[in-house]
């Protein structure tokens, strides 16, 4: 009974947690989504006698998979949404089709079928002495080989990552000192004055004022001031805000 | 302790395999420790000998102890007499391809590198390369006889990810018009995984309905369990998916030609070969062994399928403009006929008759399309392979002997008599004949047929049009590709004119069946 009313309170939360899931625009919320369906089938797996997989389920999936999820997108950008032009034409259409097809074919299929009352999972731990046992015995006598060799599908996936994203340094990297070298000989500036020195302002994209009271270019910084006229976000004196706009110019050269 | 009995795993059996494998770890090894400059001089005696040596234990095994009769390693895998030779057949064009993978020129600088950017540029002026193809393509040898002698579904599975997932990253990695292998690599990977998700989940059904992912079991519970049919159904359909897309059958073709033409030349010189070969070793375990008393049931489905990927593959080849794209749509074509093979089931002696003629088709084949694409790799320009046909207008007038030759290997694919194919076509023709498949040697006969257009187009304008002022250079071969290409030659010729050796180890081999 007990075990009816879990499945039947859980069907709800992790069908809708999976439609949100793909409904969902935001990728976080998408990402929240499989948690939620992790879990519930988490939940699903203990009420079924299988206690261990439960665990890993929540260990292996709801830790470590989601958390890897969540860091890929911080690394993409939580905001950064999806272009949801269509490459072939009438792609989107013929792909919803297709699913709520398929979906009604295996659920007209599987409610179809004369499922045989389920044996459950008791009488086939029981005789292995428990859960955990039977799993291990399975492991390790039937599927040995099938256990050791996905070894080399872990070797494969660290080898591949190295191949696609290391890149070894073909040059020494320039110290210091010989980057100090370098700013001697081409004759350019050789310490360029900070930000805000000598200015009214203590922000970042204000120019610097020279000590004889003439703005100096080569203090802005570059990005701040391009993202300054891309968002005309300028200091009231038009003096400040020639220089800024000069020195976005400069770096377009 | 409750007592598990330690697993028995027979090691003499399994050495070919355990071979490969180690030998990847080996490399991989190599690519650790050993010094910069030395590792391509290690990597290739040990890919070479490795799988020479994989190739002298499947002859000794066969010699010393005959065709086991028993599944190894706990009933995982099935060392028979079809494994044994799928094993050798993978191995002899494993040996082919790594010939080529050798040529230099062929791996880019530095895959890390954005193409086109400065790193690039200097990363190829200081003459990098990625050595770690040698143990990604050995992964990828050993994940192949893996998954043609699983003999459960879960070893099957892992079996094709470890052939997979390699393949997927060396296809990304050409030295040239990189963008476009960037492309093929990254829509193998999409496309693969979702035929592996279709795999697993068909697996899950299957396992439902009999209990258990061994494929004998499954053929046992197919006259014991009653009114769950529909589950069986359901996995059947869902297996079929997965596996026909491995093989490029139509309608499940479409990454074949992008993934052809933008992987290297030597990588799809062992996925046309290699994955073929075993692709078909798998999928005759799980319709002949699993669910070969389900045959009333899959072969109309079977049926539609092998019509389709013979027609599809025949008529879009016609329209193509690239050589690779080409050879990539005649490899739909001939996974039709092969199909045509897989359906040809029915007593014993005609299920053996099939086997053997598969079995021949997947080496001559094989050998076949690895020559074809190493005459590929032979014709540049200045931005690497001459794809586009037009640039191959002529060629017989430059080069007679290489053009001579590459004209011998589409013949081979259209299969005139003489050559390779011919025989292996009328194998699996008359296998299929007897079979009772008789309109579908009609269809395979008449795409055959509008195949051979387009082959004798490309040998017309190889032989009979002017060669462009700026035509494609052929590269003097090296050493490694000049073999190849005179193996392939030879053996397509030897197969042509005197089958019969072949012939009778491929019976031998079928003669007494999978195993169970």
């Amino acid at each position: 009974m007990g075990e009816t009313i879990t499945f039947w309170v859980l069907a709800v939360v992790s069908v809708s947690a999976a439609l949100g899931l793909v409904l969902s625009r935001r990728a976080v919320y998408c990402a929240l989504m499989l948690g939620v369906v992790m879990l519930s089938l988490a939940v699903l797996y203990a009420v079924q006698d299988a206690p261990f997989l439960a665990a890993v389920q929540i260990v292996v999936y709801t830790g470590a998979v989601m958390m890897l999820f969540l860091f890929v997108l911080m690394l993409v950008g939580v905001d950064s949404s999806d272009s949801l032009v269509e490459t072939i034409k009438g792609q989107r259409f013929w792909a919803i089709v297709a699913g709520a097809g398929f979906a009604v074919l295996l659920g007209l299929a599987v409610g179809n079928a004369v499922l045989s009352p389920p044996a459950g999972l008791l009488g086939a731990t029981q005789t292995a002495g428990g859960n955990v046992p039977a799993l291990a015995q399975l492991i390790f006598t039937r599927h040995v080989f099938a256990f050791e060799v996905a070894s080399a599908l872990l070797i494969t996936a660290a080898l591949a990552a190295m191949v696609l994203t290391h890149r070894e340094r073909l040059t020494e990297k320039p110290t210091q000192r010989a980057l100090a070298r370098a700013r001697f000989l081409t004759g350019g500036s050789v310490v360029l004055p900070g930000p805000g020195v000598y200015a009214r302002h203590n922000a970042n994209d204000m120019p610097a004022l020279l000590p004889d009271g003439s703005v100096s270019e080569l203090s802005v910084n570059r990005v701040i001031a391009r993202h300054d006229v891309e968002d005309e976000r300028f200091p009231d004196d038009p003096k400040l805000a020639e220089a800024i706009k000069q020195a976005v110019e400069e770096e377009s050269k | 302790m409750n007592g598990i009995q330690p697993p028995t795993i027979e090691y003499g059996q399994l050495m070919p395999l355990l071979l490969v494998f180690g030998a990847a770890i080996v490399g991989v090894l190599i690519e650790a420790f050993a010094p910069r400059y030395l590792r391509k001089a290690i990597h290739v005696p040990l890919t070479m000998l490795t799988l020479l040596g994989a190739f002298g234990l499947v002859i000794v095994q066969v010699l010393r102890d005959g065709v086991p009769t028993a599944a190894v390693a706990m009933g995982a895998i099935a060392v028979d007499g079809p494994s044994l030779f799928i094993w050798g057949v993978i191995l002899v064009l494993s040996v082919v391809s790594v010939l080529l993978i050798n040529d230099d020129d062929n791996f880019v600088a530095s895959a890390a590198a954005v193409p086109g950017s400065p790193d690039e540029e200097e990363a190829i002026a200081r003459g990098g390369a990625h050595t770690e193809v040698y143990p990604l393509a050995l992964f990828a040898i050993g994940g192949m006889m893996l998954f043609a002698a699983s003999n459960d579904l879960l070893i099957m599975f892992v079996g094709l990810e470890v052939m997979s997932l390699p393949l997927y990253l060396l296809c990304g990695l050409a030295r040239r018009r990189r963008l476009l292998s960037q492309e093929s690599s990254v829509k193998y990977f999409l496309l693969g995984a979702f035929s592996s998700a279709f795999f697993l989940y068909g697996m899950a059904m299957i396992y439902g309905y009999a209990g258990t992912v061994d494929l004998g079991g499954i053929n046992d519970a197919l006259g014991r369990v009653g009114g769950q049919d529909t589950l069986l159904y359901l996995g059947t359909a869902l297996l079929g998916v997965g596996l026909f897309f491995k093989i490029g059958a139509a309608p499940f073709q479409a990454w074949k030609p992008d993934v052809y033409q933008g992987a290297p030349t030597p990588i799809t010189a062992l996925m046309a070969s290699g994955t073929l070969v075993a692709a078909f070793g798998a999928v005759l375990r799980v319709f002949w062994v699993a669910l070969g008393n389900l045959d009333w049931d899959w072969r109309p489905v079977m049926w539609g399928i092998a019509i389709l990927t013979m027609i599809v593959g025949a008529i879009l080849a016609i329209t193509q403009t690239d050589i690779k794209r080409m050879l990539a749509y005649s490899s739909i074509a001939h996974a039709g006929f092969l199909l045509t093979g897989v359906i040809a089931t029915g007593e014993a002696t005609q299920n053996a008759n099939s086997l053997s003629a598969l079995l021949f088709y997947l080496l001559a084949y094989g050998i076949t399309t690895v020559g074809a694409f190493a005459v590929v790799t032979m014709v540049r320009d200045a931005g690497g392979e001459a794809g586009h046909l037009s640039r191959w207008a002529g060629l017989g007038k430059r080069s007679p002997a290489l053009a001579g030759i590459f004209a011998f290997f589409l013949l081979a694919f259209a299969g005139i008599p003489l050559t390779s194919g011919f025989f292996g076509k009328y194998a699996v023709f008359a296998a299929a004949v007897a079979g009772g498949a008789l309109p579908l040697v009609v269809v395979g006969v008449v795409s055959s047929a509008i195949a051979a257009f387009f082959y004798v187009r490309v040998i017309v304008l190889m032989f009979f049009s002017e060669p462009a002022a700026d035509g494609p250079t052929i590269a003097v071969p090296s050493a490694g590709t000049a073999a190849v290409v005179a193996l392939a030659a030879a053996a397509t010729v030897v197969l042509g004119v005197y089958p019969q050796p072949v012939f009778d180890l491929a019976d031998a081999a079928a003669s007494s069946l999978f195993v169970r």
